[in-house]
């Protein structure tokens, strides 16, 4: 037997506290005086020390309290071999329990929580536990415990997730886990189907040597042979009768090695099924279907394309939300003199396209008036003098009212001195390039007129060449989006009120220069009408996992933002989520496979947004990989090599102590002796005073 | 007169020292004490001319012829000399012991009280007997001195009521000093507690008796000093020395009780010895009590002289 905390044992001495009380109990504390202690000297032994001690009992009751008082102080444990060999043995075990949502094939999940219940089961008294739950991210409870009990609770109460499988963050955290434990014995649990999508992310992961990794696959080898899944939606607007209509089409994907016939395969809109057709799909392959066209209204419409179930069902479905389709109003004010082509390039830029449609109505500078602006999102001065007086002034509030406007440079475009104050800037006279004339040597990617051409291959207006333009000096406030090789500015955009202003420093036709010969000239007059236009694309579903931002959604909300509202989000199961007011204000997670609807309740009318929300279909691969090669990934052995005989670690008598914990029973007999004490002690007094 | 209680006067018995405590006076207390007494109960310590017929002796030379019995002359032929008791005054002296352990007390009444009203009644009563009272007072030095005087009642008398009892007592070296004190024979009356070796207290008071001077040694106790009634276990502190003591009354009380009895016994025997009168006096005891046993026992002296 050992004590952790030896010095305590001198507070034994306080034995000799209850034992002096019985020696001299009956001494009073006040001194009483005496003519001469002469004859009381002559009597020998007359002081306490001879006394006799009276209360046995009693005295051993406060003796064996006092002792087991100190004795619980001193922190004792036994080295007894038995015990030692139990504590040697004494593991650290990690359980990781896959439920990403491919864990619903067929029985996997229910297999996977027996297999955590019997690696729970199989626990001895001193090993401890952590269980971690894992898809995409990686969620631990109790950490390193002993309490069976919450453990299984936890695992009868665990659902599965919409994520898909990334093992990295599981055993990163595993690894946490084991690196701070001081038990000698590490044990690993890895209880999932091993897809091969989420072995990747466990590159980089090491447990410590001597870390054992038991993995427990709950797939089957022919079952990844059966798997059908909708892979996505593609969406063909058209307009009949003056309606607008969809045609919704559905990619089918079958990962198994039989082909599939006679599938099943429903269109519902709004919930109710609108039409039902039958597919085949070819083993490893995929397959389209078409439905007949829906008449869209004015509100978006929830849909979803469902296959017949099949042993996961999860990827079985595919939702949507399909909106009416979207269009840009634009002014095009040309100039009276200018010829009828001069606008050209333009219109037809502006006709093609669908999402959005561009509503193009043109004018002459001449007969602008305010009225023009009426139901217009965005106006575009192409080569042609600034409108002045009232109908400036209109042209000033609509910008300031959040309207848009594009200045294309050209050489009948002035601007009058009593003009509306829109321009970035001071514009000079137009300036020549000579030879093969200029290009643009500088385009700032990060805005959202360019941010689509920064990927390569992507559209390139570098290749254009300009052989004219107007020189632009930018005032205070103004952003230069673009620049010529020489430096002078291409593109100037300046914010006044809520809208924008953007000068384009060349002319937008094949007069000044050859962009409109280019193909990238379509993709940037739309780009340039849809900023001005505030035009966002509504998203018609989302991936599990994702983060939606409410404040990228209040166009679609009509509210007046996240200070103002107060949003109530429902998720697909029906529960209400919390919008956090902190630093993740307005973000919400997606988390669930279904649709989200979103409202403000300070609005007495507002719309309904509903997000559609799927699952990742990386996810619907089940093909597998074969569990020792993660497990060797992971522990650094190979497959059938044991674990390194971990190196003997010598058990702390801190941790025998503690485990052992033998000062709460000590204390908890200290404890009753102590009351037993008073019991006898209160007895006793009676009895004296009773007898004196 | 051989029976003391013949003395007693009714009305005067056995008054209470704790309500004779409350007298304020000295005077007072002890007029009331000796009030009744007969005058004259006690002799003067040598033979001399007096109405009260002592013994016959042989005639020697020198003696005055006029005692010469002729009576006897004449029925035997020889010459007889009736001795008378010297019936006169004498000098009474009270030596006080005021040491600190007179101080003790646990009746309400202290030793030191005690032996102060024991002092008065007898100066006072010897007052009447036309005596001369003194009054020397001790610890381990001589403190008071009032030499013996028959008009010093009552110096004596405000001497014992401003009496403290203060230093650790001592009986050696005062009552070596009071020697010189006492060159006339009178009568010495010693009160104090004794706390000393019976031996010691022997050796100190015996010089005392070298003048031809009655000593009466009064010991005075208090009742706790002599029945340890304590039943407590607790501190005890010597008044004397300061020195505390734990101690367990009740497994040494009967010890105690015999070696206070030894004590007494030892000092009695001794003082027989030497021919010193000794009286016990326990505080609780009443004064006047005390007195009679007290002069009954000099009254057989007196007789058998």
């Amino acid at each position: 037997m050992g004590l952790l905390a030896p010095l305590f044992l001198l507070g034994l001495a306080a034995i000799a506290v209850p034992v002096i009380i019985h020696m001299i109990q009956r001494e009073r504390k006040e001194v009483v005086e005496f003519p001469s202690l002469m004859f009381v000297r002559k009597i020998p032994f007359h002081s306490f020390r001879r006394q006799r001690i009276r209360h046995w009992f009693l005295l051993l009751l406060r003796c064996a309290a006092l002792a087991l008082l100190v004795l619980a102080f001193a922190r004792p444990f036994f080295h007894a071999a038995a015990l030692a060999a139990v504590t040697d043995g004494a593991r650290e075990v990690v359980i990781l329990l896959d439920r990403s949502y491919s864990m619903g094939y067929a029985d996997r999940w229910d297999r996977a929580k027996d297999a955590a219940r019997e690696a729970i089961d199989g626990l001895a008294a001193d090993d401890r536990a952590t269980l971690i739950f894992f898809d995409s991210g990686a969620e631990a409870g109790p950490r390193s415990t002993t309490d069976r009990a919450s453990l299984t609770g936890l695992i009868n109460d665990a659902e599965l997730g919409a994520g898909v499988t990334r093992y990295g963050p599981a055993l990163k955290l595993a690894e946490g886990i084991f690196e701070g434990s001081d038990l000698p014995r590490l044990e690993a649990v890895l209880i999932t189907d091993f897809q091969r999508v989420g072995v990747e992310s466990a590159s980089g992961v090491r447990f410590p040597n001597g870390t054992a990794l038991t993995p427990i696959a709950v797939g089957g080898g022919d079952e990844a042979e059966a798997n059908v899944s909708v892979a996505g939606v593609l969406f063909k607007r058209e307009y009949f009768s003056g309606r607008e209509r969809v045609v919704v089409a559905a990619r089918l994907t079958n990962r198994g090695a039989a082909p599939i016939t006679g599938l099943d395969v429903a269109l519902e809109m709004d919930g109710r099924e609108v039409e039902t057709l039958t597919a085949d799909i070819p083993p490893h392959g995929s397959t389209t279907v078409d439905f007949a066209a829906v008449t869209l209204g004015d509100a978006p419409m929830a849909g979803a394309v469902r296959t017949a179930a099949d042993a996961l069902p999860t990827d079985d479905v595919f939702n949507f939300v399909v909106s009416p389709g979207q269009v840009v109003t634009v002014l095009v004010v040309g100039s009276g003199r200018a010829s009828a082509e001069a606008n050209l390039y333009l219109t037809r830029a502006l006709g093609i396209g669908s999402a959005p449609a561009f509503d193009v109505r043109t004018t002459t500078s001449g007969g602008f008036g305010a009225p023009d602006l009426e139901g217009r999102q965005v106006v575009i001065l192409n080569d042609a003098p600034a409108p002045s007086g009232q109908a400036g002034r209109a042209l000033e509030a609509f910008v300031e009212g959040g309207g848009g406007l594009l200045v294309v440079a050209g050489e009948r475009s002035t601007w009058p001195a009593d003009g509306p104050d829109l321009l970035p800037g001071a514009v000079g006279s137009p300036a020549d390039r000579a030879g093969r004339g200029g290009a643009i040597g500088f385009v700032d990617y990060s805005h959202p007129v360019f941010e689509v051409f920064a990927a390569p291959r992507s559209g390139d207006v570098t290749t254009a060449r300009f052989f004219r333009y107007r020189p632009v000096e930018p005032g205070p406030g103004a952003a230069v989006l673009a620049r010529f090789d020489d430096g002078s500015p291409a593109l100037a955009e300046r914010r006044v009120g809520s809208g924008a202003v953007l000068f384009w420093a060349s002319s937008i036709d094949s007069y000044w220069n050859d962009l409109a010969k280019k193909p990238v000239y379509l993709p940037f007059v739309h780009r340039l009408t849809e900023y001005l236009g505030n035009y966002t694309p509504p998203t018609p579903w989302f991936s599990a996992g994702q983060v939606l931002n409410l404040a990228q959604q209040e166009v679609a909300l009509g509210t007046g933002g996240l200070a103002a509202a107060e949003y109530v989000v429902m998720s697909p199961s029906g529960s209400r989520i919390p919008v956090d007011v902190g630093e993740r204000a307005g973000f919400i997670d997606l988390d669930e496979q279904g649709f989200y609807e979103v409202h403000d309740a300070n609005a007495a009318e507002t719309d309904l947004l509903t997000l559609a929300v799927n699952v990742d279909l990386a996810e619907s691969d089940l093909s597998a990989v074969d569990p020792e090669e993660l497990s060797s990934a992971v522990t650094g052995r190979v497959g059938g090599e044991r674990a390194d005989a971990a190196p003997p670690r010598e058990v702390g008598s801190s941790d025998l102590e503690r485990r052992q914990a033998i000062w709460w029973y000590l204390l908890v007999a200290a404890l009753l002796f102590f009351v037993a004490e008073t019991v006898v002690s209160n007895r006793l007094s009676r009895t004296v005073l009773s007898a004196e | 007169m051989s029976d003391t209680t013949q003395f007693t006067p009714a009305g005067a018995r056995f008054l209470d020292p704790t309500v004779l405590s409350r007298i304020g006076t000295l005077n007072l207390l002890a007029r009331i004490v000796v009030d009744g007494f007969i005058n004259g109960l006690h002799k003067a310590p040598y033979l001399g001319v007096s109405i009260d017929f002592a013994e016959h002796r042989m005639y020697t030379p020198g003696d005055d012829i006029r005692f010469l019995d002729w009576r006897v002359f004449a029925r035997t032929d020889r010459y007889y000399v009736k001795t008378f008791e010297a019936d006169t005054n004498c000098n009474l002296s009270v030596l006080l012991d005021v040491s600190r352990s007179m101080s003790f007390g646990s009746k309400g009444i202290t030793k030191l009280d005690y032996g102060r009203f024991l002092a008065a009644c007898l100066c006072h009563f010897s007052t009447q007997q036309r005596d001369r009272v003194g009054l020397v007072t001790f610890d381990s030095e001589v403190v008071e001195r009032v030499p013996p005087s028959a008009k010093h009642l009552e110096v004596v008398l405000h001497t014992l009521d401003q009496v403290e009892a203060g230093r650790p007592g001592n009986l050696a070296r005062p009552m070596f000093q009071m020697t010189e004190f006492f060159k006339r024979r009178g009568i010495l009356a010693v009160i104090s507690d004794l706390y000393e070796e019976p031996e010691s207290v022997i050796d100190a008071i015996k010089p005392l008796r070298y003048g031809g001077n009655d000593v009466i040694v009064f010991h005075i106790l208090d009742p706790a000093e002599i029945e340890f009634p304590y039943n407590d276990a607790t501190s005890f502190q010597d008044l004397e020395t300061g020195r505390k003591m734990p101690v367990v009354p009740e497994k040494l009380r009967e010890q105690y009780r015999a070696l206070v009895q030894e004590h007494i016994a030892t000092i009695s025997k001794l003082c027989t010895q030497n021919r010193i009168d000794y009286a016990l006096f326990n505080t609780a005891t009443p004064l006047d009590h005390a007195l009679f046993k007290y002069l009954a026992t000099r009254h057989k002296l007196t007789r058998t002289r």
